[in-house]
């Protein structure tokens, strides 16, 4: 089965989570301590109602229902972490802190890349604040061919994903090469916020 | 062979195209031409015995680069032909060098240099063979200083000068193809005989110049030279004989040199006419800073001045008088210049630190206690300048680095209570102390921001998290002036109460009314920070010099009450009234004075008690949700305190003190209901701040080392655990629910840590079984729940189980930093578990780079804190672990080529944290305190398997599986890199 329109993330473009998301559940009653800083949270949409397809599509991963994002305070961020800067999934570059005189409350700034397109991003906000970082998932497939710019990748349930572009610049010439050196390789996928891209490939053993 | 092939003049004529090739702009030569050109230097400079060439060059040619080279061959072949040469030749080079430059005064600065330079290296090749006399060239320099031609004068400075840098040291001087040897015995001839030769010219010269009224500007340049000269001279490293290699390079590398001549140099510097000389010289040249900069430090090195030069110690009492009479005769009635103050501190300090205190003592009362005053009052108007310079936001801080010498001075100074009386001090110190106290608070008790003329100024800066704190800054100062209210302890510890206590109640004031405007007005922003500020930064200082006065910061020793304050407390106890005292303490929420009878209580319980109020207002004001207008940093402050005093007064052990105060003893001793009272109450506060301030690292982090401090030992700790917030508080953490899981991973780390140290204190077994169930065993089950689930493999990218494996990881890290030698048995057995399921994980989380590096790190801290005491066996299981480990990471890891959006060097930190391991293991080689499982006896099934491996061959095995994931790329990374070698070098 070839899953075309297949969408392994399931969330809607428009970033909004699904009803009551796992992920929420439990979760702190946001902005607790800055009233003026309520982070802004992504609301469920009424314009985007989770599709039912869940109960027709075989998922593979059981992430059916969680949202590509979830809150976290400012200052539990850590470097390496990710966070969501300007509406990009970013990896965090570099964290520090400030405060506005000796006596003053902290501030962060990050500064983020963002994962699929290496543009840097940065950001001020108050270490009270909470902030949104994806969720992030990768995954390994083998690649099965190239057509078109297009990767031919199977899942670990025996699948065909075709919808993943051949990424550009040095990654996706090393596997066009390795591919046709009739190499077998397995590409490694990273998805966040809906997008989803080839990252990283390696021999298969 | 090229100055064989060709003539003389062709040669200069290709030496001077080449010249023209170097010095021509990038854009009309190219690179090829341009190494041509320095391939044609290269092989003349090499050539054989250039002695004639060289000579025409240097008589004909008109460009100075080629005159430079000339020098520059004739230096080299100097000394590369030296014993094939006649001493005759030698002695004609030098003396044709010689007359060139004085009769080319117009020569550049750089060729002139350069054939001094040849002029002194052949000097000093010579000084050993004895084949070169060196008595004629200062007989020549000397007749070249008694010419008053101030042009040939500043020539035989330069001459000096070259002699002296050639000859200063083994390792920074011109390559001549010896020994460092050889050097050294240059060295040690020349400071002996020639040397001392150069200084007498020098002060021949400096003599004859501050007799003249009036100097011209040309002058006044040559004065300044020999000035420079002279100071080179003082500051030069006298090489003691017999000093073996390594250590003269050691020497020699030593910033802050000290005048400690040989025997020979007596009659030079203890002529009391060669220190009145260099007064004199400063009082004339005092206003020009360039030149004073020199003479202050020509003094200083005198100031220093110590070793066999003085025959006895009487000769040392009469210098030091004459030494401090001049200097109180300089500086005393003079307004200070700026550039004057770092100078005469260096030289207050050197005094005091090179001149032994029975010397101080012996020199005439009046003297001594003048220059006490003088020192003293220096001392506070260099503060308060360095304050100013402070408010001004100056970039050279002249006044701070003095101020920094002086306190210093005072802290070895009063450290000696052999020599002076007792109180002898006492004065004094109240006045320095006084006076940093008023530095540091606002108007109208102090002077801080203010400027010179009483405008206050003040502007709201952006400071980041890499400025330093002020305690650790300005540690050093802190530490003097503490020292000083020890000193003085009956004036300084109710001051710093009063002034404490009166701001404790303002602040308390000024909250309630900012309180009571935001209920009236919500809307309104907070209208005066102004004072709050103010407020915030006068505690904040207080606390600092408080915690700096009471208590010592030791690492790793006990730290003891300062007997200066235990005397204090014990010579008053008599008048104190102890359940007063007990109430005061105990009452933090009241205003102190509001207790009867509040005067007679123990007077530094009642500065710890301010200080306990001071922490109550705030957080009262966190219940009242004013988080919003308190200070972190007075927050840290405070804890910081709480933990340095908690440190040395909690649970005082009476064994280790003469005498015990009754207050501190009844108040925090063992076994006291005021102790059990201060630990539920720092408990308490500790709680307190980790639920409001989450988002505050720095106080989080202090407030974490505050809670740490109350269990690392074991007395403390059986506190600890009777009350019931540390079980509350142990219960919230392992259910990782806010607050305290947004707290930043490595304050959760140190978390983890104090609840594991608490579970070493002594309590039944049962009480223990029920403690280890909260904390550790929920950590373990959550986790076991996790990766045993049948779908985990599918689940395992989930964020909340993404989350709950990280908290696990970060956990387990805590848990290994708690390592004792007293519980790294049970630990490591725990965390052995654990490790095996990491080994899992890494397979399952392969491709997130992030957990990996969390799963190496752990192990790279169980390495760290526990490979030490770890038998054969047992370090024989953590080995096999951190091996399976790297061959998982090398099976998931080889032939993989990444994309990584980041910085090269934070691509490759799982490789990074690796090389860490591999570290960590490796000291087992040189650190191990295992005594063949002595702490795992009982435990052990049976004797070891005979194989007995070392950590080197386990490292080595290690290596070897990851190198082959080591790209060249990587290599590039410089920090790698290094770690690689420390490693390999092992």
């Amino acid at each position: 089965m070839c899953g075309l329109g297949w969408a392994p993330c399931t969330e809607d473009p428009g970033g909004g989570g699904g009803p009551g998301g796992a992920v929420r559940e439990g979760r702190p009653a946001v902005g607790r301590w800055g009233p003026g800083f309520a982070a802004p949270q992504a609301v469920p949409s009424e314009e985007f109602p989770q599709p039912t397809m869940a109960d027709e599509i075989d998922f593979t991963t059981g992430d059916a229902g969680a949202s590509s994002t979830y809150p976290m305070q400012c200052s539990a961020l850590r470097k390496n972490g990710f966070v969501v800067l300007k509406g990009r999934p970013c990896k965090i570059v570099e964290m520090s802190t400030s405060k506005t005189g000796k006596h003053g409350h902290a501030k962060v700034h990050l500064v983020g890349i963002d994962i699929f397109t290496g543009k840097k991003y940065e950001d001020i906000c108050p270490s009270t604040h909470n902030m949104d970082v994806p969720n992030i998932k990768r995954n390994d497939y083998q690649l099965i061919c190239i057509q078109d710019g297009y990767l031919s990748l199977l899942t670990e349930t025996g699948e065909v994903r075709e919808d993943l572009k051949l990424p550009e610049g040095e990654l996706g010439k090393e596997i066009e090469g390795k591919y046709n050196a009739g190499e077998d390789v397995q590409v490694s996928v990273m998805c966040a916020m809906s997008e989803e891209y080839a990252v990283a490939i390696k021999p298969c053993k | 062979m090229m100055a064989a092939a060709l003539g003389p003049p062709e040669v200069i004529a290709q030496l001077e195209n080449a010249a023209k090739v170097l010095m021509a702009p990038p854009s009309m030569v190219n690179t090829e031409q341009r190494q041509h050109a320095e391939h044609i230097f290269l092989s003349f400079r090499k050539s054989k015995s250039p002695f004639a060439v060289c000579k025409h060059i240097l008589e004909t040619s008109k460009v100075d680069y080629v005159l430079f080279q000339a020098a520059t061959a004739i230096m080299e072949a100097v000394v590369r032909e030296w014993i094939l040469l006649e001493k005759g030749i030698i002695e004609s080079l030098r003396t044709f060098l010689l007359n060139y430059v004085l009769q080319r005064p117009h020569l550049q600065k750089y060729v002139r240099e350069q054939i001094l330079l040849a002029v002194a290296v052949i000097v000093k090749r010579g000084s050993l063979d004895k084949s070169i006399d060196c008595k004629s060239i200062f007989h020549e320099v000397s007749q070249l200083i008694s010419s008053g031609n101030p042009t040939v004068q500043t020539l035989a400075c330069s001459i000096l000068t070259a002699l002296l840098s050639e000859f200063s040291s083994s390792s920074k001087t011109s390559n001549i193809g010896l020994s460092m040897e050889f050097h050294g015995n240059c060295k040690r001839v020349f400071q002996e005989e020639d040397l001392r030769q150069i200084f007498l010219l020098t002060v021949q010269v400096l003599q004859e110049f501050s007799q003249r009224e009036h100097l011209s500007a040309q002058m006044s340049s040559v004065f300044q030279r020999y000035l420079a000269l002279a100071n080179h001279v003082l500051s030069w490293n006298f090489l003691p004989p017999n000093l073996g290699r390594h250590y003269i390079a050691m020497f020699e590398s030593s910033q802050n040199v000290l005048l400690k001549p040989t025997e020979s140099w007596r009659e030079a510097l203890l002529n009391s006419k060669v220190m009145e000389l260099f007064f004199t010289v400063h009082r004339k040249i005092r206003e020009d800073s360039d030149m004073a900069q020199d003479s202050l430090q020509c003094l200083a090195q005198l100031a220093s001045l110590h070793g066999p030069v003085f025959p006895d110690e009487g000769a040392q009492v009469d210098y030091l008088s004459h030494f401090i009479e001049g200097l109180l005769g300089t500086i005393n009635g003079i307004e200070i210049e700026d550039s004057e103050a770092v100078g005469i501190s260096s030289i207050i300090s050197n005094l005091i630190t090179v001149f032994p205190r029975n010397v101080l003592t012996a020199i005439p009362r009046e003297l001594f206690s003048s220059f006490v005053n003088c020192l003293t009052h220096l001392t506070c108007s260099f503060g308060r300048s360095a304050a100013l310079e402070e408010v001004l936001d100056k970039d050279d801080m002249v006044y701070m680095e003095a101020y920094d010498r002086l306190l210093e001075s005072w802290l070895t100074l009063v450290q000696d209570d052999k020599h002076f009386h007792k109180g002898f001090f006492t004065q004094h110190a109240v006045q320095v102390f006084n006076s940093y106290i008023q530095c540091h608070l606002a108007a109208p008790d102090g002077t801080r921001n203010l400027t010179a003329n009483g405008v206050a100024s003040r502007e709201e800066e952006e400071i980041s998290e890499l400025q330093e704190d002020d305690r650790d800054q300005f540690s050093d100062q802190l530490a003097s002036v503490g020292m000083l209210g020890r000193i003085a302890a009956e004036h300084c510890i109710p001051l710093l109460t009063s002034l404490l206590e009166e701001r404790v109640t303002r602040l308390h004031g000024q909250l309630q009314r900012q309180q009571q405007q935001l209920l009236a007005s919500p809307a309104s922003g907070s209208a005066d920070s102004k004072t709050l500020d103010d407020l915030y930064e006068d505690i904040h200082w207080l606390i600092l010099v408080t915690g700096y006065l009471l208590a010592d910061d030791t690492q790793g020793e006990t730290p003891l009450i300062p007997p200066e304050i235990m005397e204090y407390s014990i010579k008053h106890s008599s008048e104190v009234d102890i359940n007063t005292t007990l109430q005061i303490l105990g009452s933090p929420g009241e205003k102190a004075s509001s207790i009867p009878g509040y005067n007679r209580t123990d007077s530094v319980i009642r500065l710890l008690s301010a200080v306990l109020r001071v922490s109550e207002v705030e957080s009262r004001a966190i219940r009242a949700h004013l988080t919003h207008l308190l200070s972190p940093q007075m927050g840290k402050d405070i804890v910081w305190f709480l933990k340095r005093w908690a440190k040395t007064y909690l649970l005082v052990d009476e064994k280790l003190y003469d005498q015990i105060s009754v207050p501190f003893s009844t108040a925090f001793g063992a076994d006291t209901e005021g102790s059990q009272w201060i630990v539920g109450y720092l408990l308490e506060k500790v709680l307190n701040n980790l639920s409001v301030c989450s988002s505050e690292q720095g106080l989080a982090d202090d407030t974490v080392q505050l809670l740490v401090t109350l269990v690392e030992r074991r007395e403390r700790a059986n506190l600890v655990i009777q009350c019931e917030n540390w079980w509350n508080l142990a219960k919230q953490f392992a259910s990782r629910s806010p607050p305290l899981n947004f707290l930043s991973s490595p304050v959760q780390r140190t978390l983890m840590k104090a609840l594991v140290l608490g579970g070493f204190a002594h309590m039944d077994t049962e009480t223990k079984q029920q403690y280890w169930t909260e904390v550790l065993q929920p950590l373990q089950q959550r986790f076991l729940r996790v990766i045993n689930q049948e779908n985990f493999p599918q689940t395992c990218q989930q964020e909340e189980v993404k989350q709950e494996i990280t908290a696990t990881l970060e956990a387990l890290c805590g848990i290994a930093e708690a390592t004792q030698v007293d519980n790294v048995a049970i630990l490591f057995n725990f965390l052995m578990d654990f490790l095996t399921n990491c080994i899992g994980l890494m397979e399952v989380y392969k491709n997130t780079p992030e957990t990996v590096n969390l799963i190496i790190e752990v192990f790279v801290e169980v390495a760290h804190k526990q490979i030490c005491y770890l038998g054969e066996s047992k370090a024989m299981n953590l080995y096999e672990a951190c091996l399976t480990l790297l061959q998982v990471y090398s099976k998931n890891n080889l032939g993989r080529q990444r994309i990584d959006v980041t910085a090269e060097e934070e691509q490759y930190q799982d490789l990074l944290l690796i090389m860490e391991l591999l570290t960590n293991l490796l000291s087992k080689e040189f650190i191990d305190f295992s005594d063949t499982d002595e702490v795992f006896r009982g435990q052990e099934p049976g004797p070891a398997a005979s194989r007995s491996v070392s950590a080197a061959d386990v490292v080595l095995y290690g290596v070897n599986l990851i190198l082959p994931l080591m790209s060249q790329d990587l290599l590039k990374a410089r920090e790698e890199r290094n770690v690689n070698v420390e490693t390999m070098r092992a």
